[in-house]
């Protein structure tokens, strides 16, 4: 999964735009108006740089994928040609089913798993949590790539210390690897990378809940469960949602996992395997990068709505204000 | 943010309900902290294999228990194997120094941007400031997955391809970088300093260089800290742009060395990919342990300000 590296200020994206900049001071217009040049100066490098790796490459890769590069005749337009292939793609569209399906079962264990440990810590209740908490994080710092080596040699059928751990429980030969169980396979690799992460973000939110709510909660005789569901839950809700966004978008373009997996069990991971995979083999193992350009803005744009929607949906139940 | 989870904000210094206010029975807390240690177990047991795994020869990587050594002490074996090209895609010493530029320079002009940026947003009022930033906001949410082609393709345009700078650059761009630099300048630098410097006759950019970045310290190192690990981490943009070896990163170099061992007919690859994997990630490990406060300060500083 190719998360940005978010913390919790995404959690409030509007809260920027409001802690607006200082008041004009009422001096003479010509400074004004210098300091008012002074300011677009220091975002200037920046906003260069986002117009030239970001937007610029953008708007090149959508009108290369207007273009087919042929064996007799080199590079023709061909209008939306790539896009009906694309979109007429079952391995495409099987990719993209798959990493729904990932998604929508990987995201919600990640971040209940996530707000458990976060609540628990919160109320003090787990001796040694700041060790805890420390350990719970640190596959932050683990790059997929290498998550995804040592768990492919953990569980390879086998040899895998995990895989022989299981035979010797008798719970028989498990292959991890099949295409039974490859998906699951990737969400225990995807939940052991990210769950820290989200934990920290979570534990940040709820200890900005004063105490004297938890205080009254615990006068009125609430349980630490209900405190918990009832009364801390709904107040993080915020963080929540966005880390529901964060980790979907992640989810979404899951890529090195599987990419890595296959080196081990090739047969396991086929060509569009996910959306990514089938962007990354068509542009580079094919070298059809006008297509493979193409099937990446189809799946941009597919992100984009799933977002959009969410956002709409969450705006319409007032979660954002 | 409401205005009660605001007030909340203010409130986070105050300790925290003692626990046993909570009432639960002994066996309840055993119980919880026995699922807390069996998940810090899961958390630390692939690092502990890939701990013991580097001191291993290759049989006994396969054949002996993972959690233990095994066989004779090979660490610093398998250590030198990592400056040799005995996978024939690399030497893997070239690409921890390729993944140290690139880090190193992508999160230092990240962190220079961002604090120029942030400050710029924080302490200016400007026509388009507004839409510039939500701009910056909207980029968050394109992770540099679905730019990497695009890049790629432009690249191959301008003559990026297989160049450092084709990695660096566009790693400087941190939408979160800027956002952090904002809320914490927001909080740090107050805008009475800035006013009073003004009338001694300050110019603006010695106001930033001695004043602004200064008091913004703890944000800076925060901005430096997540853009070296999310460049060291990089996998998909250096995997598109380079093709030759001699320029991956480690991370790139270790998915073709996984490749290679388990493909190749070549003997002993194994426990370079496993002690290759340990040396990426010490470092950050590392890093993190010893500069916790400011992985956890840039986690704290959005909850709290805003």
């Amino acid at each position: 999964m190719s998360q940005q590296l978010i913390h919790s200020p995404a959690l409030k994206p509007a809260a920027g735009t409001r802690t607006g900049p200082p008041r004009r001071p009422s001096s003479r217009g010509s400074s004004l108006s210098r300091r008012e040049r002074t300011g677009a100066v220091f975002i200037a490098p920046h906003m260069l740089m986002l117009g030239l790796f970001m937007l610029v490459p953008t708007v090149y890769a959508v009108y290369s994928s207007l273009f087919a590069t042929k064996l007799i005749g080199g590079r023709q337009y061909v209008g939306l040609e790539n896009y009906r292939t694309v979109l007429h793609s079952g391995e495409f569209w099987s990719g993209v089913a798959r990493v729904l399906v990932f998604g929508a079962i990987q995201v919600p264990l990640t971040l209940g798993i996530a707000f458990a440990f976060a609540a628990l810590f919160d109320a003090g209740v787990i001796r040694g949590s700041r060790f805890f908490r420390t350990v719970y994080f640190m596959p932050f710092a683990v790059p997929g790539v290498v998550a995804s080596v040592m768990w492919s040699f953990l569980l390879l059928p086998g040899f895998g210390a995990y895989a022989k751990a299981l035979k010797a429980l008798g719970l028989g030969h498990v292959d991890f690897f099949s295409s039974r169980l490859i998906l699951p396979t990737i969400m225990l690799i995807v939940i052991w990378e990210w769950t820290g992460y989200n934990m920290t973000i979570l534990y940040t939110s709820l200890k900005s809940i004063p105490k004297e709510v938890t205080e009254a909660a615990i006068m009125e005789g609430a349980s630490l469960w209900r405190i918990i569901l009832h009364i801390k839950l709904p107040m993080v809700m915020p963080s929540i949602v966005m880390l529901v966004f964060l980790n979907a978008v992640g989810a979404l373009q899951l890529f090195t996992e599987p990419s890595i997996l296959a080196s081990f069990q090739p047969q396991a991971i086929s060509f569009g395997f996910t959306p990514t995979l089938f962007v990354y083999h068509t542009a580079v193992g094919s070298g059809e990068y006008e297509l493979g350009a193409a099937a990446a803005v189809v799946l941009a744009l597919i992100i984009g709505a799933i977002s959009v929607a969410g956002f709409a949906v969450r705006r319409r139940n007032g979660e954002f204000r | 943010m409401t205005p009660r989870s605001a007030r909340a904000a203010r409130k986070s210094g105050s300790e925290q309900v003692s626990p046993h206010l909570y009432g639960l029975r002994r066996g309840t807390t055993t119980v919880l902290n026995l699922i807390a240690i069996l998940f810090a177990a899961f958390i630390l047991g692939p690092l502990l294999w890939l701990l013991f795994s580097a001191t291993k020869s290759q049989a006994e990587i396969y054949d002996s228990f993972g959690f233990w050594f095994a066989g004779p002490f090979r660490l610093w074996h398998n250590l030198s194997a990592l400056g040799h090209n005995v996978s024939g895609t690399g030497v893997f010493v070239h690409w921890l120094g390729n993944t140290l530029v690139y880090a190193v320079g992508g999160a230092v002009g990240a962190t220079i941007l961002s604090a120029l940026a942030g400050y710029g947003f924080s302490r200016y009022r400007f026509r388009g400031a507004n839409t510039m930033f939500l701009l910056v906001m909207a980029t968050l949410l394109v992770p540099l997955t679905a730019i990497a082609l695009p890049l790629f393709l432009f690249y191959s345009k301008v003559g990026l391809v297989n160049s450092v700078w084709g990695m660096i650059l566009p790693s400087m761009v941190s939408p979160i970088g800027i956002y952090l630099m904002r809320t914490f300048i927001d909080a740090s630098v107050p805008k009475e300093l800035i006013e009073a410097a003004r009338l001694d006759g300050a110019s603006e950019l010695w106001i930033f260089w001695r004043i602004g970045l200064p008091l913004a310290f703890p944000g800076l190192m925060t901005v430096l800290l997540i853009s070296i690990v999310a460049i060291w981490n990089n996998y998909f943009l250096p995997l598109i742009i380079f093709s030759k070896s001699g320029l991956y990163p480690l991370t790139v170099g270790l998915s073709a060395l996984s490749q290679a061992a388990e493909t190749g007919t070549k003997a002993e690859l194994v426990p370079v990919l496993i002690t290759g994997g340990l040396v990426t990630v010490v470092p950050l490990i590392l890093l993190f342990l010893l500069l916790e406060r400011y992985f956890r300060g840039g986690m704290l500083q959005g909850s709290v300000t805003g």
